[in-house]
């Protein structure tokens, strides 16, 4: 049996398949809406680096110096430009925190009786930032916040005691030079405003083309053998490989419409930039969809019907999508789990393929990540295909 | 290649963990015969053929298949049979042309070719107008007649053909065994299995009654029938107005009696050996208080009958369908069938 038959025979198998599927509405549906679904779901669930605006703060301000007027005064200024907080004075501490407790505001800012008194006196003038962190996101936002806005105030208030102290003494000084002497300007890899985006499309290519062959593998021929026309394909004179070839290759179509989606999806709707070589990605698709089908036939061959193929890939799929860096990016994690991450092929795939599409890296960059998908794809290969074979003539 | 024989089949056994599905299975298939394999569900018919059509390795054991090794050659083999297997080879969504193109094309049939052997078996199935139609809007029939030229379509030399008639209506069935003769005609050998029994009868050659993966009788039909017949072996169909289950077990204590099985609520079946069969039948029941409304000796035995005596029992998928409890004289079904 040589190549080229093998190859023909393969292309009829993917031909019958593409057809079968195209006349399948449900899943021509599905094929459309999944990359859809994902993009905007997980592109929007995630933090995406945008601020929330108008997050209520109570003010509770004890003190009835000038000072303290002057202080929420400016606070409100600098908050006009911004709109991230939105405040409401309240008489008590009681009452704000009352209102915090409820949910109706994320913190308050208490500024104690003696605070125009320690700034008159040249002292610093310390104030309490109450916050709730019942919800650790919009927590660690208003902290954020809070501290910009307050590094922000003190700024101002040191170059304008700077400017006092400067004209007290008759010397000329940049105020401003005084009070930050380092200025740090921060250029990015990617020209141009970046968002979560970004991070996300390369990983979520790559996992649907995974998704697509791991679970279609094991799918299409548990299908075929109980409906029986596995034994039509297999009682005629081609090699088993044509089947799995074929079967892949037209997984690999129904991937490949799908990436070039989400690609689409994410440059239209998202604002994402494509940097890199669109050969070198596709090539890393494929590569990935190479290291993937060694798993698919593993599931296929190890279980006997369709229900446990699934079953068995599910168990594989869910630790590597979110293991996979795909969401997540992996250095956030802790130790033990980047460790985990890093036995799993998919890392690798996302990795290289978010520095082709968004660092424009040559294949140079990634010939790390590209041999670890190949050796994988090999070794799952070599231990699939026997098993395969001898599974279906069992 | 010639050879004498169509399919020589030399101790071949076929095991699935402890359960043994087909057991030194030794036989063979002359050329351009129709040859029917009969058995009860799990006898290891199936596993037969899937192990003819390289769809299972055997666990030992060798074949040839028009001419060719069965293991050495499988490639050649693959490409001098066709397969009509029980669950129908075809995809749904596609149309009769679509399905018989995919097919065509992986056994390398060139285009021209194909385009007219689609056509012409089409026609013998007369389903032309439907050649552009989805199979999912087709009947049973129209998809089995479908799937048999598909086995057609690389003009095997050897077809087998599991169970092509089952589940059909009277009129596709009858165009089935024409085909089925048809081809035969036209010098192709056909295994069949098939649990209709006049089937068997009306189409074989070569019958073999295979049981517990073993042939239990091998031969014409006449002479199968023959052969009961000299065995001094004489069915009775018996009706009894008041049949009970302890009355049956009553009768199978019999000595004579080799195997009963009870047809519906009156009527049973019962082989016998012995000129005084009859006599001791009849004095059990009445003993036993049955009242007897008719027994028949039936001098022209069936397929049927042999299959009875060779089996010991009736046919278990058959009986499954029926209410009443199947009887057995000759050793116990195997409690379990595991693949």
């Amino acid at each position: 049996m040589d190549i080229f038959k093998i190859l023909k025979d393969s292309y009829h198998v993917m031909h019958k398949d593409m057809l079968e599927f195209s006349r399948n509405r449900m899943s021509l549906g599905a094929l459309i809406l999944m990359p859809l679904l994902f993009l905007v779901m997980f592109g929007f669930i995630y933090p995406s680096g945008n601020m929330q605006q108008n997050m209520p703060m109570g003010v509770v301000n004890l003190d009835h110096g000038q000072e303290s007027s002057e202080f929420i005064a400016q606070l409100g200024a600098i908050n006009s430009n911004t709109h991230l907080m939105k405040f409401t004075n309240f008489s008590s501490v009681d009452d704000a925190m009352a209102n915090m407790k409820t949910g109706k505001s994320y913190g308050a800012f208490i500024i104690p009786p003696d605070f125009s008194n320690n700034l008159t006196q040249g002292k610093s003038a310390s104030f309490i930032a109450y916050i709730d962190n019942s919800n650790p996101q919009s927590s660690m936002q208003i902290q954020q916040v809070l501290s910009r806005t307050v590094s922000g105030m003190n700024e101002m208030k040191a170059e304008s005691n700077v400017l006092e102290v400067s004209k007290a003494s008759n010397q000329t000084v940049n105020p401003q030079a005084m009070v930050l002497p380092y200025v740090l300007n921060v250029q990015t890899t990617i020209p141009g405003k970046t968002n979560y985006f970004n991070f996300l499309a390369p990983g979520l290519m790559i996992m649907i083309v995974m998704m697509s062959v791991m679970t279609g593998i094991p799918e299409a021929i548990s299908k075929e053998k109980e409906l029986g026309t596995f034994d039509g394909m297999l009682s005629a004179p081609i090699n088993q490989i044509s089947v799995i070839l074929g079967k892949t290759a037209a997984l690999c179509t129904r991937g490949f419409i799908q990436c070039i989606m989400i690609l689409g999806i994410a440059m239209l709707l998202f604002g994402v930039t494509f940097q890199g070589s669109i050969l070198l990605a596709f090539f890393m698709l494929l590569l990935g969809i190479f290291s993937f089908i060694g798993l698919g036939i593993l599931a296929i061959s190890m279980s006997g019907d369709q229900a446990s193929g699934t079953m068995i890939m599910n168990l594989l799929m869910f630790p590597m999508m979110f293991l996979g860096g795909i969401f997540y990016p992996i250095q956030q994690m802790p130790w033990f789990m980047q460790d985990i991450s890093k036995v799993i092929p998919l890392t690798y795939a996302a990795d290289a393929m978010r520095k082709i599409m968004l660092l424009n890296a040559g294949i140079g960059d990634v010939i790390t990540q590209i041999l670890i998908l190949v050796v994988f794809g090999i070794v799952t290969m070599a231990i699939a295909v026997p098993l395969f074979r001898r599974s279906m003539t069992r | 290649m010639m050879t004498d024989y169509a399919i020589e089949v030399q101790n071949l056994t076929k095991k699935f963990g402890d359960f043994t599905a087909v057991d030194n299975l030794s036989l063979n298939v002359e050329n351009n015969e129709i040859f029917g394999f009969l058995g009860p569900n799990g006898a290891g018919k199936s596993t037969t053929i899937r192990m003819l059509c390289t769809l299972a390795q055997p666990t030992s054991g060798s074949a040839k298949v028009a001419g060719y090794d069965l293991i050495k050659d499988s490639d050649k083999v693959r490409e001098s049979i066709g397969l009509v297997a029980e669950k129908m080879i075809m995809y749904d969504r596609l149309t009769a042309a679509e399905n018989l193109h995919f097919f065509g094309k992986l056994y390398a049939i060139p285009k021209q070719k194909l385009e007219e052997k689609i056509d012409e078996l089409l026609e013998l199935v007369n389903m032309q107008e439907w050649k552009h139609t989805q199979i999912s809007k087709y009947s049973t029939g129209m998809k089995q007649r479908i799937n048999v030229i598909r086995a057609l379509l690389p003009e095997p030399k050897i077809i087998f053909m599991d169970e092509p008639t089952l589940g059909l209506d009277p009129q596709t069935t009858f165009s089935i065994r024409e085909i089925i003769r048809d081809i035969n005609q036209d010098g192709v050998t056909v295994i069949l299995t098939t649990h209709a029994m006049t089937e068997a009868e009306a189409l074989s050659d070569h019958v073999a009654i295979i049981d517990h993966g073993k042939i239990a009788a091998l031969d014409t039909p006449q002479n199968l029938k023959n052969m009961i017949s000299n065995n001094d072996t004489t069915i009775f169909t018996t009706k009894i107005m008041n049949l009970t289950s302890k009355l049956v077990e009553k009768i199978k204590m019999l000595d004579l009696v080799t195997a009963v099985s009870q047809q519906d609520d009156y009527n049973l079946k019962i082989s016998a050996q012995g000129s005084d069969a009859l006599n001791r039948i009849i004095d059990t029941v009445r003993y036993e208080g049955g009242n007897i409304a008719s027994i028949i000796n039936s001098n022209e035995s069936t397929l049927e009958d042999v299959f009875l005596t060779v089996t010991g029992k009736e046919m278990r998928d058959q009986a499954n369908k029926k209410s009443s409890p199947i009887q057995h004289r000759h050793g116990e079904a195997p409690t379990s069938r595991v693949r």
